[in-house]
């Protein structure tokens, strides 16, 4: 009886060793081990994501994160699946972000400097409070680009911006009620679209294929078995360039 | 347990890897003979590994070899039977139901739309959010044959090549043939792709190429384009569903594809979509995990179209080649799986083993590379275990700052030095440790150069479709891919539905289906599709109640 | 001399001509305006509110990034942000306790220590530089222009953060009898233009303006100068909607001080028709002051 009794201590022990980081799930605690993700954490402690995971690499947004750590009064952000979880972290996720966005036609804008301002007038009631700065879990200079924007600067918007992943927490924590990452989207868009040069030997080659210039080369290509694809294959020369 | 940087064990043998770094800026392995790469992939590629796979009991590709993962889900039953939806009350009737909101929805549905079709008789169905999906994860590039250096022929042959001429020649020549047109396109739409100052594009090589036609923005490539596709979309008003994917396609009694039925995840309510064309575009595989391989895959990639096409007659190709991304994370254990673009190598980091050496050409294609981790790591006893015991090969990306100067891996490899940087690691200075991850449905639904998959009303686009790249993809033609035939389907789709009359709608081919798996032998407690993964932790499942609640 | 520079996001989209003008004079001068490396909004109007101490975020931290370049002063053209900045600069200076709590809310910042200056270019010139080196410098005497000049509300109000006498001010009257030209005098030359009105109230804007121009006018101006991006809006683009209401009403150039200061000093690439509603140029042909 008491050998089981000690089997079952220890038992309880490794378990909590194995389990020991403390996560608060919306307020409920969960233990959980270390070395997971807030995701692999919240699954761990059986939460099964509809909303709340996307790609799981870091690119979609959809598992933006707000937390606390435990005597501590600030809020933190972060994707949650690129964030290990802590001992005593309070989470909620912020799985949609409701910021309206205004719609337009690229093709009638211009990338004129009052362009930003007038689809999103509230952008003149940034205090620069810094605020989004601090809710990006990219580490984006969020309150730079929305300044930049402020005066009209659509290139400096769009590469101060380029590794947003729309989450929304920017948007989510503006005192102003400024849309953060549409205005990025739309300076983004007309950068591309307007001030960025144009390839010249894109627009000669697409030329080049209307006109029919590799049909009859493909036509030769595409009727060829493998015995001779593969002896032009081994055969080709290849351009000296970066990583060869 | 270490949550930031290195441990010791495997710093020492950092120290291996700098050492020979100088020498090994001076050159590299050479690539392998025809010879040997046929060598290799069938001694270590995971693709011929014995007992993994099984041929199709049943359906029109019966007797095809796929793995089990795969032949569970297309041997199954389906998870909703005719008597419980009501087929008289349509929630939805349009012109084009697209199944999927990743890349190739996206461009199905601005094509469809270009081709004359209103948005309000566009639809757009998603299982997540609209653009959670493998096409905005992807990093490293998309390729076209657009400098006067390149064509599309050698373009052609490139691919040929890498997919050691399995390959469908028709789609291929599409491909190779509108990538230009779908760069082009791009740019009109603003996507910020890397340029020199005279505005031609930064171009660099990938596993296979011959040239250099690598299109990238950053390593958020697939982001950039993902962002500006949906916002396009957005601004001209295209409906979208979200959090609700198709769990059956609906037919019609004269044999037609015609519609869908949903299921909204969050109320567990069915809606009917009724539609003269149906698109396919609901991406791959990877969170099937075939084989138990980690996945570079998004939340939702479980191979639901496959299973959804095969229940309606389509013909499915190229199951049994899966590709496994050579550079998946192999350590710290909190990423393992995740994607270490190509681009990596591309700008001149070298796979390197324990002692320190290289041991292959950085660029062969995927599946000859990923084969020779394999074969270092667990055929030659040279891969570096971490400390779960999990193994890998250094990738030597302080190359690159050597190679092209300090700061490039920052500006340049923005997200991965990012992922890395949150766990303690700055890849600028230490290399990274990686293992081939499963990365991509090579075959999937048969197309013709139409995007049609041979069933009346249904077509198909993205990663969901086979044939393109035979048995293994050249990185950066998955981005083409989806842009060239999520535009084919969709206008396609559009023509199709300009004529199209549908007769009553019907569920009377999954009550066939069911029979047939019946006749066949197998056993009912399988359903598909799967739609989500099971992740939630043993011990919380273990003590799971099927209550309603 | 170098001097950082805080030139406001005004200068940098539909005032750009005040900005290229102001480098291009004060260049001139041998004073080189060093644009500080990053900066935000000033913070534009001052709140009417008691409890305004959010808005006193952007005009410190503006301050803040002075400090971080290791600057004491910080000049501006635009007599917005110059009023704006100076009068967070000097509260925050007579209210330690509110700084205290802008510093604890900037947690992301180096503290804010006090002691940036905040000048005006005008303040500048008169100050350092001086009205005669102003003068020495004139290579085309602007001889017999009547330029009218119009200080608005912002370089002289409140007392304190003024740069010259509220009532009677004469910093630009001096500046245009440095450059040959001679100044005219009206009693509305310190009126406020309407400011914001002008984007919900045009019409109230455009009454106002139209009641500053024709008395400037009426005293024989031939121009109108002004320090304010914001004064330039309401006084020569709502010359368009003045023209609707009063068909008289003759067309008045309005200009950035600055560009009349290319002008003299024969910097004619600084004077562009872009920022103008009322086209200067060939008014000032016409006069011979400006090569056709």
């Amino acid at each position: 009886m008491a050998d089981r009794e000690a089997v079952e201590q220890e038992e309880r022990t490794s378990l909590a060793e194995e389990l020991g980081v403390r996560i608060y799930i919306m307020g409920k605690e969960y233990r959980v081990p270390a070395g997971l993700t807030i995701m692999k954490a919240m699954e761990y402690a059986g939460y099964k994501f509809i909303r709340g995971a996307g790609c799981r690499a870091g690119f979609c947004g959809a598992c933006g994160t707000v937390y606390r750590k435990e005597g501590e009064y600030k809020l933190r952000f972060a994707v949650a699946c690129q964030k290990l979880v802590e001992d005593g972290m309070f989470l909620v996720q912020l799985p949609f972000a409701p910021a309206p966005r205004v719609s337009y036609d690229l093709e009638k804008l211009r990338p004129t400097e009052n362009v930003l301002l007038k689809l999103y007038p509230e952008l003149a009631r940034c205090v620069a409070c810094n605020t989004c700065t601090k809710a990006c879990p990219q580490e984006i200079p969020v309150m730079d680009y929305i300044q930049a924007a402020l005066r009209g600067d659509i290139k400096r918007v769009a590469e101060l911006s380029f590794d947003c992943i729309q989450c929304g927490l920017c948007s989510m924590r503006c005192p102003a009620d400024i849309k953060h990452y549409h205005v990025a989207q739309l300076a983004r868009r007309l950068y591309g679209r307007y001030l960025a040069p144009k390839a010249e030997h894109l627009a000669q080659r697409v030329a080049e294929i209307e006109a029919g210039r590799f049909d009859e080369e493909l036509d030769r290509l595409t009727r060829m078995g493998k015995e001779e694809l593969s002896k032009l294959y081994e055969a080709r020369q290849i351009e000296e360039g970066v990583g060869v | 347990m270490i949550t930031s940087g290195y441990p010791d064990s495997m710093r020492e043998l950092i120290a291996l890897v700098e050492a020979t770094r100088p020498e090994r800026l001076k050159t590299s392995p050479p690539r392998m003979s025809a010879k040997e790469r046929e060598e290799i992939l069938r001694e270590w590629h995971p693709d011929y590994k014995a007992g993994t796979k099984r041929p199709l009991s049943i359906g029109p590709s019966k007797g095809e070899l796929v793995p089990h993962e795969v032949a569970d889900l297309l041997e199954a039953y389906p998870l909703i039977s005719p008597e419980e939806v009501d087929l008289s009350q349509i929630d939805y009737d349009v012109d084009v139901l697209i199944i999927g909101g990743g890349g190739a929805g996206t461009v199905a549905a601005l094509w469809a739309y270009y081709e004359g079709i209103k948005p309000e008789r566009i639809l757009i169905a998603t299982k997540l959010r609209w653009g959670d999906s493998n096409s905005i994860m992807a990093q490293g590039g998309i390729q076209a044959a657009d400098r006067p250096e390149d064509s599309p022929a050698i373009h052609y042959l490139d691919i040929m090549g890498g997919g050691h001429y399995t390959n469908k020649p028709e789609l291929v020549r599409a491909l190779v043939t509108d990538g230009p047109m779908i760069i082009k396109w791009h740019e009109s739409l603003g996507v910020m792709y890397d340029k020199n100052p005279d505005g031609s594009f930064v171009e660099k090589h990938g596993g296979g190429t011959s040239r250099m036609r690598m299109h990238s923005a950053k390593d958020y490539t697939g982001m950039e384009i993902m962002r500006a596709l949906r916002d396009e979309a957005r601004n001209i008003g295209i409906p979208v569903v979200e959090f609700a994917p198709a769990v059956e396609l609906l037919m019609d009694d004269r044999g037609q594809v015609a519609g869908a039925i949903l299921f909204n995840l969050e109320t567990s309510q069915y809606l009917v979509v009724r539609a003269k064309a149906t698109v396919l575009a609901t991406g791959g595989f990877g969170r099937l995990h075939i084989q138990g391989f980690p996945t570079t895959n998004h939340y939702g990639a479980t191979a639901d179209g496959l299973v959804l096409a095969y229940r309606v007659g389509a013909k499915l190709r190229d199951m049994d080649a899966v590709q496994y991304h050579p550079t998946g994370v192999a350590y710290p254990e909190a990423l393992v799986g995740q994607l270490v673009t190509e681009k990596v190598r591309g700008m001149g980091a070298m796979p390197v083993n324990r002692h320190g050496e290289a041991f292959v050409y950085p660029l062969e294609p995927r599946d000859v590379e990923s084969a020779a981790f394999i074969r270092e790591c667990y055929g030659r006893g040279n891969g570096v275990e971490t400390p779960t015991g999990m193994r890998g090969v250094w990738l030597d990306s302080p190359m690159i700052e050597e190679l092209h100067g300090p700061g490039t891996i920052k500006r340049e490899l923005a997200a991965m030095w990012r992922m890395f940087n949150r766990f303690g690691i700055d890849m600028a200075k230490e290399p990274i440790l990686v293992f081939p991850t499963l990365h991509y449905q090579n075959g999937g639904v048969e197309i013709d150069e139409h995007g049609w998959t041979g069933v009346p009303g249904l077509f198909a686009g993205g990663e969901v479709e086979g044939g393109v790249h035979g048995k293994n993809r050249l990185m950066g033609n998955s981005l083409l891919d989806y842009n060239v035939f999520g535009r084919r389907a969709g206008i396609s789709a559009a023509r199709h539905a300009k004529v199209a009359k549908l007769g009553k709608l019907s569920l009377e081919h999954i009550v066939a289906y069911s029979k047939m798996l019946a006749e066949a032998g197998i056993n009912n407690d399988r359903k598909a599709p799967l739609l989500l993964p099971e992740y939630r932790g043993e011990r919380a499942l273990a003590r799971s109640l099927k209550i309603r609640i | 001399m170098r001097i950082a520079y805080y030139p406001g996001c005004s200068l940098k989209a539909l005032a750009a001509n005040f900005d290229r003008s102001a480098r291009a004079a004060m260049g001139a001068l041998g004073v080189e305006l060093v644009e500080l490396e990053r900066w935000n909004c000033c913070g534009t109007v001052s709140s009417l509110t008691t409890d305004d101490l959010m808005r006193q975020l952007a005009p410190v931290r503006n301050l803040i990034r002075a400090q971080e370049a290791g600057e004491r002063r910080l000049v501006t053209a635009c007599a917005m942000c110059y009023n704006t900045l100076k009068r967070a600069a000097l509260r925050v200076e007579a209210h330690p306790e509110e700084l205290a709590k802008i510093n604890a809310f900037l947690d992301e910042e180096p503290d804010y220590r006090g002691g940036v200056r905040v000048l005006h270019l005008l303040e500048l010139l008169r100050d350092e530089v001086g009205f005669e080196a102003v003068a020495k410098r004139v290579v085309r005497p602007l001889e017999g222009l009547r330029v009218a000049p119009y200080y608005g509300c912002l370089l002289l109000r409140p007392r304190g953060v003024g740069l010259d006498d509220p009532e009677n001010p004469s910093i630009l009257e001096e500046l245009v009898r440095a450059l040959g030209a001679e100044p005219v005098d009206s009693p509305l030359k310190g009126q406020c233009c309407g400011s914001y009105h002008t984007v919900a109230h045009k019409e109230v804007v455009a009454r106002r303006a139209h009641k500053i121009l024709s008395e400037a006018a009426s005293r024989g101006a031939e121009a109108l100068i002004s320090s304010c991006p914001l004064c330039s809006f309401n006084l020569d683009n709502r010359q368009r909607l003045i023209r609707e209401l009063d068909g008289s009403f003759a067309p008045l150039p309005v200009l950035y001080f600055t560009e009349l200061m290319a002008l003299a000093f024969g910097l004619e690439e600084a004077l562009s028709p872009e920022g103008h509603y009322v086209d200067p140029r060939p008014f000032l042909e016409e006069r011979q002051l400006l090569r056709r």
